[in-house]
């Protein structure tokens, strides 16, 4: 095998790569808390940050955590974090002020199920509305879903691009199953998007910084860092360009309408979908995470029976990629959206792109999605 | 960092303070910006963190520092998270102040002591007026007995936090307690923000909005409730965080082993091989699945692997799945698996209630310890004496690479290879093992 020669194999898990992501990605400061399914990503940050000479702390809760992060990233450090649902759900309103203040963070997500008592070895797929819709204001906060380790770095790696580029916070959304699960990983063929950090103000003509400055609403400011040269007026409060606190004036509904034109401007540019083509196929079958690949498996068979399936794994579940999601349903009688969830979250979604085209979820809690389950969804 | 040029204020010029009349956070934020032009700190290398509150809004009066306005009761971590990405990633020296009241000092009391534990570099001014000024006069948890407020009607009936003994017996270097109308309090928050490591002041308030209307309360009652004790370091000055976390952590070069597989071996397998193997906790059922998975790779195949163990991860049983195959595995579930091995009644006892024995065929390769209850399973069942011939902690390992040796799923070469590198001189008892077993794995 001429892989002899050029591979170099590791045994990991999902989360130990979203780690590495995070370091090729160059994650300066990680705070973490405890919790199954996600210590992984804890522990190995504690394990490599500080010998890169970065910071990998441990908070007393998850609050701490995320708070943490992102007043190192308003100090300018690429700061990352994890957990899973009760820990996010306790991080929420921190998520929403790291959006208000622009300061980009990354936030991976280890789906299990249950309140922090019960369910942290059951996968879960069912926090993606949870994570999608959880801030007053409705700011689309973009979901990136790797579904086995190999994609876990490279999921970081866009995730941490995305944060940076936005200056806003981005979820790695994985689940148990992709997280704490081990594979051979070959390094060599690791896929990533290069390391980006946020622009930079920089005077210019004796011009002043402005906290939160753009000319078009899509714009992203230029940041600087508190402690710089530059005074910096960060602020949760709604506000002006100068991070002024306001309510009502015309220039903060700018800046409301702004957060989010950031990123929609930027929807398509940001999508990932992984499309496994046939000729006429009838059916589509989509799926993400650990799901991704049993639908591929479903896929597989289901061809092998002589039927016509295109496959899509989608990778950016937020901004819905809908363009590709509609390039992928093109031409297809039935579309299988399939998830570890009951109520068909991220199929809830996206149903509105396909008119006309029949949906159909297949669905599970408390156990896996199996290959024949999909199968017999498939025309 | 002091500055060449003298501050004279760090305040923005004719600043239209935000309170209510007699309010003590004008005492508060006047008191502040002396304690700054006493320093003389260059302005870019002050950070004030506000909390929300009335008191929160005061970033809005200072015009050269940076500001930070954060949320409720968070002030104190977001400064922990800029105190260390600026003193050990920019190995600067800002002073990071936070400015917080009492109702923030209560939902975020965690952070306070995770600050005061770690002693982080921060400065906290916490502006306790006993009240929630800015909701409605609600009490807090400091408030004093028998307050009365819109929540406390009939008089507070539970008695207030005293958060600098919370704060001292978290190892706080720096605690004290001083009126706001306090002349010398510009000095006292000088020598806070001056002090290396967490400093705590906790500046007693007035809120002529909701505590006058309802309680009798004035500079007098304020100053009794100063305590004496409060103004004494109860700690021995330490390392600050930052300091520590250079000294002792960054940089510290960790052995990291090099794990990496070289696939030098090969294998007949075509397809997937799914394997489940069950017993219980502490008898190495997870490790041989690992070094199976390991053999697995270096045979050029491909191999996931899934444990699961009971809540309390030491007892009980231990749960392990391994895939091995020829392809990139896509499903990475075990419906039907193609070899159980059951290695104590714990394990029997999960294969059961998890639904693996019901899911077998009749082409599924069962091994079980000999001295196990009987069981239902459409599986070939071979009982074997598992446990007497190699204990149970090498009953998973050795009954899996007896089977192995006869189906040849992966190289038994590099099983073994893996079975020497990590037992050393005790894999002579695995080999042992394996010939003793062969004879009854007729399969
Ligand atoms: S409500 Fe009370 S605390 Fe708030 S500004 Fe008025 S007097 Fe001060
Ligand atoms: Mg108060």
């Amino acid at each position: 095998m001429s892989a002899m020669n050029t591979s170099s194999i590791k045994i990991r898990t999902g989360n130990q790569m979203i780690a590495e992501g995070a370091l090729f990605a160059g994650c300066q400061f990680f705070a973490g808390y405890p919790i199954t399914p996600a210590s992984g990503v804890y522990k190995s940050m504690i394990e490599q940050l500080p010998q890169r000479n970065g910071v990998a702390i441990s908070a007393p809760d998850e609050i701490s955590a995320l708070a943490y992060c992102v007043g190192a990233s308003g100090r300018g450090a690429k700061a990352m974090t994890a957990t899973s649902g009760p820990g996010w759900a306790l991080m929420i309103e921190t998520v929403q002020y790291a959006l208000m203040t622009e300061l980009p963070v990354v936030i991976a997500m280890v789906q299990r199920l249950g309140p922090s008592t019960g369910g942290a070895t059951q996968n879960g797929q069912a926090d993606i509305l949870f994570t999608e819709f959880c801030t007053s204001g409705a700011y689309t906060i973009p979901i990136f879903a790797p579904s086995t380790p190999q994609e876990c770095f490279e999921v970081t790696t866009i995730a941490f691009k995305w944060a940076e580029l936005l200056r806003t916070p981005v979820v790695i959304l994985s689940d148990k199953e992709v997280g704490m699960m081990s594979e051979d990983v070959d390094f060599n063929q690791l896929k990533n998007t290069p390391p980006w950090y946020r622009k930079e103000f920089t005077p210019q003509n004796g011009r002043q910084h402005i906290t939160y400055d753009f000319t078009d609403l899509e714009d992203v400011p230029l940041f600087a860092p508190v402690g710089g040269p530059n005074k910096v007026t960060m602020t949760g409060s709604a506000h002006d360009k100068k991070g002024t606190l306001q309510k009502n004036s015309s220039e903060t509904l700018d800046v409301l309408i702004h957060l989010q034109k950031k990123i929609e401007a930027r929807k398509e540019e940001m999508a990932v979908v992984r499309v496994d083509d046939q000729n006429d196929a009838e059916t589509l079958v989509l799926s993400f995470g650990i799901t991704a690949r049993t639908a591929k498996e479903a896929t597989r068979r289901a061809r092998a029976e002589g039927k016509k399936v295109r496959n899509a794994n989608v990778i950016s579940l937020f901004p819905i990629p809908e363009k590709k999601l509609k390039e992928a349903a093109a031409g297809v009688k039935r579309i299988v959206v399939a998830e570890e969830n009951m109520t068909g979250q991220y199929r809830s979604v996206i149903q509105a792109l396909f008119s006309g085209k029949e949906i159909v979820g297949v669905n599970s809690i408390g156990k896996m999605i199996t290959p024949a389950m999909i199968q017999n969804a498939i025309l | 960092m002091e500055t060449a040029v003298q501050q004279h204020t760090y305040k923005k010029e004719n600043a239209l303070f935000p309170f209510c009349k007699g309010c003590g956070h004008h005492h508060y934020v006047n008191h502040l910006d002396e304690a700054l032009v006493k320093l003389n700190l260059d302005p870019n290398k002050v950070c004030i963190v506000s909390d929300i509150g009335c008191i929160g809004i005061l970033d809005s009066l200072f015009a050269t520092p940076h500001t930070f306005h954060t949320t409720h009761g968070r002030s104190t971590a977001f400064a922990t998270g800029i105190e260390l990405a600026d003193g050990i990633l920019n190995d600067s020296k800002l002073k990071t102040i936070v400015v917080i009241g009492d109702g923030g000092a209560t939902i975020g009391l965690l952070h306070l002591v995770n600050a005061a534990l770690m002693n982080v570099d921060v400065t906290v001014l916490l502006a306790n007026n006993f009240l929630y000024g800015m909701t409605g006069g609600q009490h807090s948890q400091f408030s004093p007995l028998e307050f009365v407020t819109p929540t406390t009607p009939a008089g507070n009936i539970v008695p207030p936090m005293d958060i600098c003994s919370i704060v001292k017996s978290c190892g706080a270097t720096f605690v004290r307690q001083a009126a706001a109308t306090d002349k010398q309090l510009g000095d006292v928050i000088a020598e806070a923000i001056a002090h290396p490591g967490f400093a705590l002041v906790e500046i007693l308030e007035l809120c002529p909005e909701w505590a006058l209307p309802f309680n009798k309360i004035d500079g007098k009652s304020i100053n009794e409730k100063l305590h004496a004790e409060n103004n004494m370091n109860a700690a021995a000055v330490r390392q600050d965080f930052t300091t520590l976390y250079k000294e002792k952590v960054l940089g510290s070069p960790k052995k990291m082993v090099d794990d990496t597989i070289t696939p030098k071996y090969s294998s007949a397998l075509n397809g997937t091989c799914r394997i489940v193997l069950a017993g219980t906790a502490g008898e190495k059922v997870q490790l041989a699945s690992f070094l199976f998975m390991k053999s697995a790779i270096s045979s050029t195949l491909h191999a996931t692997q899934k444990n699961d163990n009971p809540v309390t991860q030491g007892s009980g049983f231990s749960l392990s799945e391994v895939c091995i195959s020829s392809e990139e595995i896509l499903y990475t579930g075990i419906d039907t698996p193609d070899v159980v091995i059951i290695s104590s009644p714990e394990g029997l006892k999960e294969v059961t209630a998890n639904g693996t024995l019901a899911r077998c065929s009749s082409d599924t390769i069962v091994v079980a310890e000999q001295t196990l209850s009987e069981f239902d399973c459409a599986g070939k069942v071979s009982r074997l004496p598992l446990r007497a011939l190699c204990t149970g902690s090498r009953a998973a390992l050795s009954a899996l690479a007896s089977l192995n040796m006869i189906k040849g799923w992966v190289s038994q070469d590099a099983l073994l290879e893996m079975i020497d590198g990590k037992f050393k001189e005790k894999s002579l008892l695995y080999h042992r093992d394996i010939e003793a077993l062969i004879p009854f794995v007729k399969i």
